[in-house]
């Protein structure tokens, strides 16, 4: 067997490593129902804060743990917990991206993606900012 | 019609008008060089028409991004990209920075690069002129057509950077477009707040150098394919190759360095997709640039050389796909929503055919399918370098690619949940690889080389790196096999490029070029395995208080809150939240570093000022603060500040009270003292307060506050009952120096066991505690040197083909 042939079985070989690793790794978009259906998986949610429920951060006991609650885009509410500061403006978010892991009736998550609108063209969509938050693993 | 007061059309205008010529010109010039190559290499007319277009295209773009910055410059926002990108307030060093925020402003810099790259072509080219310069008219006709802003049947072509903001179809039907003196009142949107950094004006026209340089060895490899002149292009785009591995380069790394200090994620880099679609075009770069060198004598690998060099490029259009087109959306902090994806993607299947096509028709018949290079020889060993780098570049596009993938074949698959572990499993098993063949492949000689000199010659290097790693691993406790392997790869490579550099080159700076770039790249490596592989989280958080509800990870305490005044240890640091500024816009936090000296007094080593840059309509952007040591970095950052009521007159105001109940002896805690509830005075009079008067009893009570540095002061809350009027009085108290009032809140019942306490604090007092994140890196400092060798390296090797290529050229004329 020639160089050339080895070479390129090798390539061939760690491309398809590649490629599976990057499925395997890769997260899943889910709403919260099949996030519990999927306990313990890495899922992302998207969907918006309920504004009307307290968001509760206090950071003088402890700075590292926030919760909100959360409606995914079917409408289903969960509690979510971050162990991390809260972000920013959060209040102002328009869309939340949660990324983490399903326990029980609440949501762990361990990154934050959200989007305010900007103030000045309130409801235009290129109007928005994000901010992420990623918790302190 | 109204007659609008203020706007200044005129230039507009002519903007428009220099658009369209611009467009037009770089159409012809792109027909003429085409009619002027295919008849033949020497000057012609076509091909002095074909120049004279390309220098009126010059002339006209250079005008439109001159109009451009005047109207930025003087504040012209009846321009909507004006108004979108800059406002009154921003600070002149910024208006670069405005410019190319935008999409249209972004375009027009790599355009810009382009008709610097050209004309100098133009000059230089000599019998490639014609090709080569078809390719670069072509690519300006398609940037400019992403500024044209015309519709034809309904499809919009290009985004015209001179719009006004009345037209602007966001603002069609808002009241202000009817006045006609609406210029009187209106301000700019502003630019994003992290782009308010010295980084941000020079990293982008960097990168855009580095994105257009990629074009020049793409436009040689075109025209050589379609000239059948298979040999000869890789002398003329050597030197253009490596130019672009060190401007790209560098303009990556600046990008690193803006990321280090100005965003908060603690780190220079984050495989953020925007990060890893600059870096890859860089990589296949610089493969294309080995192969170019160990083919430009032997054509052995010549299609891969080909390849690799035309993907370079197309992975450039693809990067500002990604980027600008928004399909990143939800995966990326900073993708540019307002792209115009349906003209990008023509641009890249254009360039992808167009190779695809010369590659196939011309190029098959490169592959060599007989002869073998030899094992120990230095092309076999490059070859297969360049083969782990394209795996490198091929794992990042890939998992950078998932938003790209699930739009192609409708999957929903979400990027890594943990990105910096997935890209790191896969980039540092290769990294160890090209570190160890960067150290090694240099010695090896072209065709073949006798093995065992080869190893007494390396043995000096291997032995020192082994030392040199196992004192680093021990020093910075490094216990992972994979950071230990790197850690060795990293030394072998330095240590094998000084040794080269001394024993072959003598020393000599301009003959090196390649064994700096080298020593650069293997710093580089070393210095980010480093910082970020050993960063220490000094703010542990060390209060009593940390839920964990989740048992499978352990607590997350990164963050700590720092009180004003308070002294918090983190090791080897004691550190100090001393006071709160506010300069116009920015929140600054002073922390004060300490340390013990040997009788125990703190002893201030330096101070560290982390902000939150205050933008109401962007939202509020904290940045980072950080003191460089030679050998570490101290890095801050605030992540939780409150900034309601940051302005004097509400920082005095006096929040909601909360009402205790309280027993004698009690104590409670508030944000600056303890409160010690002494005793219950039953007969207190006028001297105590002023409203005792006559036929009024008095029920005090003596409180005690003690701050923490052990300041006391007392106060008595009151209650008075006017007899007489049947009438009950509970006045507030106040410990001013405190920010705290209190009143006496019983007023029903005469209970001497229990009383009712109402307290309350002022603004100030609450808003006086950080959340915060102290990070060490150490040697963070050879990383950037690594950077800064590599470049110069870059630039040194690409000097050297130039004058390699200039003393053929005079031997050949002799």
């Amino acid at each position: 067997m020639k160089k050339a042939h080895i070479i390129g079985i090798v390539l061939i070989a760690i491309a398809i490593g590649a490629i599976i690793s990057t499925v395997s790794d890769a997260a899943t978009y889910a709403d919260f129902s099949k996030a519990e259906q999927l306990e313990g998986r890495e899922i992302q949610v998207v969907g918006t804060l309920n504004k009307e429920k307290d968001i509760i951060y206090n950071p003088k006991e402890n700075a590292n743990q926030f919760s909100f609650f959360m409606l995914d885009n079917n409408g289903v509410e969960r509690k979510v917990v971050f162990n991390g500061a809260k972000p920013q403006d959060f209040e102002r978010s328009e869309q939340v991206v949660i990324t983490g892991t399903a326990k029980g009736d609440q949501f762990h998550a361990d990154k934050i993606l959200m989007k305010c609108p900007s103030k000045y063209n309130d409801g235009h969509a290129d109007g928005l900012t994000e901010i992420t938050a990623e918790s302190n693993l | 019609m109204i007659d609008y007061v203020g706007e200044n059309l005129i230039a507009g205008q002519v903007g428009e008008l220099l658009i369209a010529l611009s467009f037009v010109s770089s159409i012809l010039a792109m027909i003429f060089y085409f009619k002027s190559s295919e008849l033949s290499l020497e000057v012609n007319s076509w091909k002095r028409l074909g120049r004279m277009f390309y220098r009126i295209h010059s002339v006209a773009l250079l005008g439109i991004i001159g109009i451009l910055f005047y109207l930025i410059y003087t504040h012209s926002f009846e321009y909507y990209y004006v108004w979108r990108h800059s406002s009154t307030t921003l600070p002149v060093r910024y208006i670069l920075s405005c410019f190319w925020e935008g999409q249209e402003g972004s375009t027009m810099l790599w355009a810009f690069w382009n008709i610097v790259l050209g004309n100098i072509l133009i000059k230089t080219a000599k019998k490639w002129e014609g090709g080569v310069m078809t390719i670069f008219s072509s690519v300006q006709a398609f940037h400019l057509a992403m500024l044209l802003g015309i519709f034809v049947f309904d499809i919009q072509i290009g985004s015209n950077p001179f719009i006004l903001l009345r037209e602007h179809t966001d603002m069609l039907s808002l009241p202000f477009t009817s006045n006609p003196n609406y210029l009187e009142f209106v301000e700019g949107n502003g630019l994003n707040p992290l782009l308010q950094n010295y980084w941000m004006v020079i990293h982008p026209p960097t990168v855009f150098f580095g994105f257009a340089s990629t074009l020049v060895p793409f436009a040689f490899a075109i025209t050589a394919l379609w000239k059948r002149e298979f040999h000869s292009w890789i002398q003329a785009a050597l030197p253009w190759a490596f130019f672009g591995v060190g401007i790209l380069g560098l303009g990556v790394l600046m990008g690193g360095a803006w990321a280090y200090e100005a965003l908060s994620f603690g780190g220079f880099w984050a495989w953020d997709p925007v990060e890893n679609s600059s870096l890859v075009p860089w990589i296949i770069l610089v493969a294309a640039g080995h192969l170019m060198l160990i083919n430009r004598n032997k054509m052995r690998s010549m299609f891969a050389t080909f390849t690799l060099t035309l993907l370079a490029f197309i992975l450039v259009i693809y990067s500002t796909y990604l980027t600008k087109s928004g399909i990143l959306g939800e995966t990326s902090v900073h993708s540019f929503a307002d792209g115009l994806p349906g003209q990008l993607i023509i641009f890249l299947v254009f360039y992808i055919l167009l190779a695809f096509f010369f590659l196939f028709k011309n190029g098959w018949g490169l592959i060599n399918k007989n002869e073998e290079d030899a094992f120990w020889s230095r092309e076999f060993w490059i070859f297969i370098a360049t083969l782990v780098l394209v795996i490198s570049a091929f794992q990042i596009t890939l998992s950078t690619s998932i938003p790209v993938i699930n739009a192609i074949f409708g999957t929903d698959m979400a990027p890594p949940a943990d990105p910096i572990s997935h890209y790191n499993s896969w980039q540092i098993p290769l990294t160890i690889l090209i570190t160890f063949l960067i150290g090694f492949t240099q010695w090896l000689k072209y065709k073949k080389t006798a093995v065992k000199p080869l190893l007494k010659i390396i043995t000096p290097s291997i032995i020192a790196a082994i030392i040199a790693a196992i004192g680093m691993a021990y020093v910075l406790e490094i216990r992972k096999p994979f950071l230990n392997l790197l850690l060795f790869s990293s030394f072998f490579a330095i240590f094998s490029n000084v040794d080269y550099f001394i024993r072959m080159f003598r020393g000599s700076v301009k003959k090196g070029g390649s064994t700096i770039a080298h020593l650069g790249f293997g710093m580089l490596v070393l210095g980010s395995l480093l910082s970020a592989g050993n960063t220490d989280i000094i703010s542990k958080n060390t209060t009593p208080v940390n839920i964990k509800f989740d048992n499978d990870k352990d607590a997350n305490d990164e963050n700590i809150m720092m009180i004003k005044g308070d002294t918090v240890l983190m090791e080897p640091y004691f550190v100090t939240y001393l006071d709160r500024r506010i300069e116009d816009k920015f929140v600054y936090y002073d922390m004060d570093y300490l340390k013990l000296d040997a009788e125990g007094r703190y002893v201030k080593q330096f101070t560290l000022s982390p902000f939150v840059q205050l933008n109401e309509q962007m939202g509020n952007v904290p940045e980072p603060s950080t003191k460089h040591y030679w050998n570490r970095d101290i890095f801050t950052h605030i992540t939780y500040a409150d900034l309601d009521n940051l302005d004097e007159n509400s920082q005095e105001e006096y929040r909601d009270a909360d009402t205790l109940e309280i027993a004698i002896g009690d104590s409670i805690f508030i944000s600056n003292s303890v409160i010690i509830i002494e005793s219950l005075e039953r007969n207190v009079d006028s001297s105590v307060h002023e409203m005792l008067t006559k036929n009024r009893i008095g029920l005090g009570l003596k409180i005690k506050a003690r701050t923490l540095t052990g300041n006391t002061y007392e106060v008595m809350p009151l209650m008075i009952v006017d007899v007489e009027n049947n009438r009950v009085f509970n006045p507030w108290v106040e410990i001013e120096e405190l920010g705290v009032r209190f009143s006496y809140a019983t007023t029903t019942k005469m209970d001497y066991d229990k009383v009712e306490l109402r307290i309350a604090e002022k603004n100030k007092n609450s808003a006086d505690f950080v959340i915060m994140q102290a990070l060490v890196f150490p040697y963070i400092n050879v990383l950037w040197i690594g950077c800064i060798v590599m470049v110069l390296g870059s630039f040194i090797s690409a000097y050297n083909r130039v004058q390699e290529r200039r003393k053929k050229n005079k031997q050949l004329n002799k």
